[in-house]
């Protein structure tokens, strides 16, 4: 253990290399890890040994399973469906506008239980409440769930 | 969960049912293996010889679905051999006398015939679990993604509170949550019956709270679960708006959702990928992923924990409490004027009573787990510990039914689903990262050698898998992992979407998806 601890203190070779302490996203444990970065790039993951979940333990997935965030298919910017009938890209300026419209025409044509909000038990815990917040407050229905049932 | 994720080093006895821990939850797994070491014993309960059966020293390969019956038969010998904590059944529990009249007929010869667990084994698991002085219950989806997913959860906390295997260290009835924040998410009040902080839609005070806070009227009544949401889709639910979740793939009966999201006027998603859902969408809202968003994640153990940036998002995604915020400016509704996550944050806590004692800056450290109802409070990393906060905890009496879907003559073979080590969830990420992608590259059936070779199928071959809801086609890999008569394959893989085969039934409290009992015919192809 004294070792393994001395191996993950070991200084980086290169220098510019940013440590972020951060918590494991896959999934409840809740694993204290930190993010190595350079150049804005994400260039390793490290248990934290002083994790308050694991204690300095991490999986295959928290380890090692981080490429997708810089993965050439990343959503780079906003997509609408046009008449063509495919997305395409657009600006958040537009994307919004055509959102908004899209649940202002079914409440006015439905009403405001037409309108249903499914969250994410992936996202921060800001996204969810604020999911539950748009409904809530915008259209004054409790139609809104996570994913905890699926 | 009911206690610490430290208390898995504490327990003498460890039941685990329907928990695949070494593979969902592997840290978890980590730190009960350092108790076993010592000599702690661990009883396992689950259909597959999965590796923490392999670590067991009483393993109970029951059939998938028949939890509720293998509780009652531990139930009845612990009642019989006089096991039960008088003391803490008579300070803390209502129902003791109806619930023994109730168990006295489930014997473990009954259970037996269920299940398919000996007779024996029971009464020794009833015992060991009864007779330890620290003993502890972990279970996952496997009891509750069941049609009884209530009654499975329900008939644990029957032995817990019978034994008084609760509210103490190395005790407790402890289910290990899969998602990094989905314990967060409820926190939140992302419920058709819940404001955020588990408050109660239907209390005319929790209405007049939040409708004080976010300036608008509420419905006194619940709103309809995501289920309800999709099988009403285009006659009464027209919009929707989805954060983060790729239903196509998670989600039962994937031509069911597929049909639903397409009968509807308008549908926008947010998410990191083109998801096959975001695929289907009208608007499609670009995020930011894990890495690179502040925030804070709930864990398992009701740990309140921040999460940081550390790189630049690509292009223009942005992190979602900004997108929601946008939006609902755009829209004219009110009270999302927020600058930063830690806003949002200190929101939460002044509506929230089990965050009370918290705020953005308290919580740096990582060293709350709720309730935290006032400042200066500590934080609860055990609950339960001085009392129920409803008061006195009731044992009720639960009966054994079979699940949506028995086999027959046409179906003969049970399939149960679940996780891989290596991947999580559709592989959304996992899927778009390198070194697992070389580990898991794709799904497969696990099958019994026997049925391997009983039903002319060839190991590394494929297969045809036909349930009442569609076909798959996937690979066949010969294990005695798998019992006789029942298969296993993961959901993960959009390539092989075992989710066109699942969708039997649905719990009738929860509306939780029956995901663990299918019945299928299994084909050489």
């Amino acid at each position: 253990m004294a070792l393994l601890q001395e191996l993950r203190e070991l200084p980086l070779i290169n220098s510019g290399v940013t440590k972020t302490r951060t918590v494991c996203g896959y999934c409840g444990v809740g694993c204290s890890v930190d993010i190595l970065s350079k150049d804005d790039h994400i260039i390793g993951v490290q248990p934290a040994m002083d994790g308050p979940a694991n204690l300095g333990a991490l999986c295959v997935k928290g380890q090692f399973a981080y490429d997708y965030v810089h993965h050439p298919d990343r959503l780079k910017k906003p997509l609408v469906r046009r008449e063509d009938g495919k997305l395409h890209e657009t600006t958040w300026e537009e994307a919004l506008q055509v959102a908004a419209d899209g649940f202002r025409k079914v409440e006015q044509k439905y009403g405001r239980h037409a309108i249903y909000g499914v969250s994410s038990g992936r996202t921060p815990t800001e996204a969810d409440y604020l999911m539950q917040k748009f409904i809530r407050a915008g259209f004054g229905t409790h139609n809104i769930d996570n994913c905890s049932r699926a | 969960m009911s206690n610490p994720l430290s208390d898995l080093e504490k327990a003498d006895v460890y039941f685990c049912i329907g928990t695949n821990m070494t593979e969902c939850h592997p840290v978890a797994a980590t730190r009960m293996k350092k108790a076993l070491a010592r000599g702690s014993k661990l009883i396992v309960a689950d259909p597959r010889y999965i590796k923490l059966a392999e670590m067991s020293d009483l393993y109970l390969p029951l059939r998938v679905g028949t939890d509720v019956a293998l509780l009652l038969g531990m139930a009845h010998v612990i009642v019989r051999e006089n096991l039960l904590d008088h003391k803490f059944i008579e300070e803390r529990t209502n129902g003791i006398e109806e619930y023994i009249a109730h168990v006295k007929q489930f014997t473990p010869e009954w259970a037996s015939e269920i299940t398919g667990v000996p007779a024996k084994d029971i009464e020794k698991a009833a015992i060991m679990y009864a007779s330890a002085d620290k003993a502890s219950i972990y279970y996952t989806l496997g009891i509750t993604e069941h049609i009884c997913g209530v009654d499975n959860v329900q008939s644990l906390s029957n032995l817990a509170l019978m034994t008084g295997h609760l509210g103490r260290e190395g005790c407790g009835i402890n289910p290990l949550r899969g998602q990094n924040n989905i314990q967060g998410a409820g926190d939140a009040g992302t419920a058709p019956s819940d404001y955020p902080g588990y408050q109660s839609v239907l209390k005319p005070e929790n209405r007049e709270k939040f409708e004080k806070a976010y300036g608008r009227e509420m419905d006194a009544e619940k709103g309809i679960t995501k289920v309800t949401a999709l099988e009403l889709c285009g006659e009464g639910i027209h919009a929707m708006l989805i954060d983060g979740e790729n239903s196509v793939v998670s989600d039962p009966d994937r031509a069911h959702t597929e049909h639903a999201f397409g009968k509807l006027d308008f549908l926008c998603v947010i998410d990191i990928f083109l998801t096959e859902t975001a695929a289907m969408a009208d608007v499609v809202l670009p995020a930011t992923a894990w890495g690179e968003t502040d925030g804070t994640f709930t864990s398992t153990e009701r740990r309140i924990q921040r999460v940081r940036a550390a790189v630049t998002p690509p292009g223009e995604a942005k992190p979602d409490w900004w997108i929601l915020s946008a939006l609902a400016n755009s829209m004219g509704i009110q009270g999302f004027e927020y600058d930063s996550p830690a806003e949002v944050f200190n929101e939460i806590c002044s509506l929230v009573p089990i965050y009370a004692g918290v705020d953005w800056d308290l919580i740096d450290g990582g060293q709350y787990q709720w309730p935290i109802p006032y400042k200066g409070h500590p934080g609860t990393p055990r609950l339960h510990e001085d009392g129920f906060t409803n008061g006195r905890a009731v044992l009720r009496a639960i009966g054994y039914r079979d699940p949506a879907e028995v086999i027959d003559d046409e179906f003969p073979v049970w399939l149960t689903t679940g996780r891989r080590l290596q991947n999580y969830h559709t592989r959304t990420q996992t899927g778009r990262s390198s070194g697992i992608d070389y580990l898991a590259p794709e799904e497969y059936l696990e099958v019994h050698p026997d049925n391997v070779q009983k039903w002319g199928l060839t190991d590394g071959g494929w297969a045809k898998v036909t349930s009442r809801r569609g076909e798959i086609k996937i690979k066949v890999k010969s294990t005695p992992r798998s019992p006789r008569g029942t298969v296993f394959a993961s959901f993960s893989y959009a390539e092989t979407p075992v989710n066109i085969l699942t969708g039997s039934g649905y719990d009738p409290t929860t509306h939780t998806a029956e995901m663990k009992v299918t019945v299928v015919r299994v084909e050489p192809l």
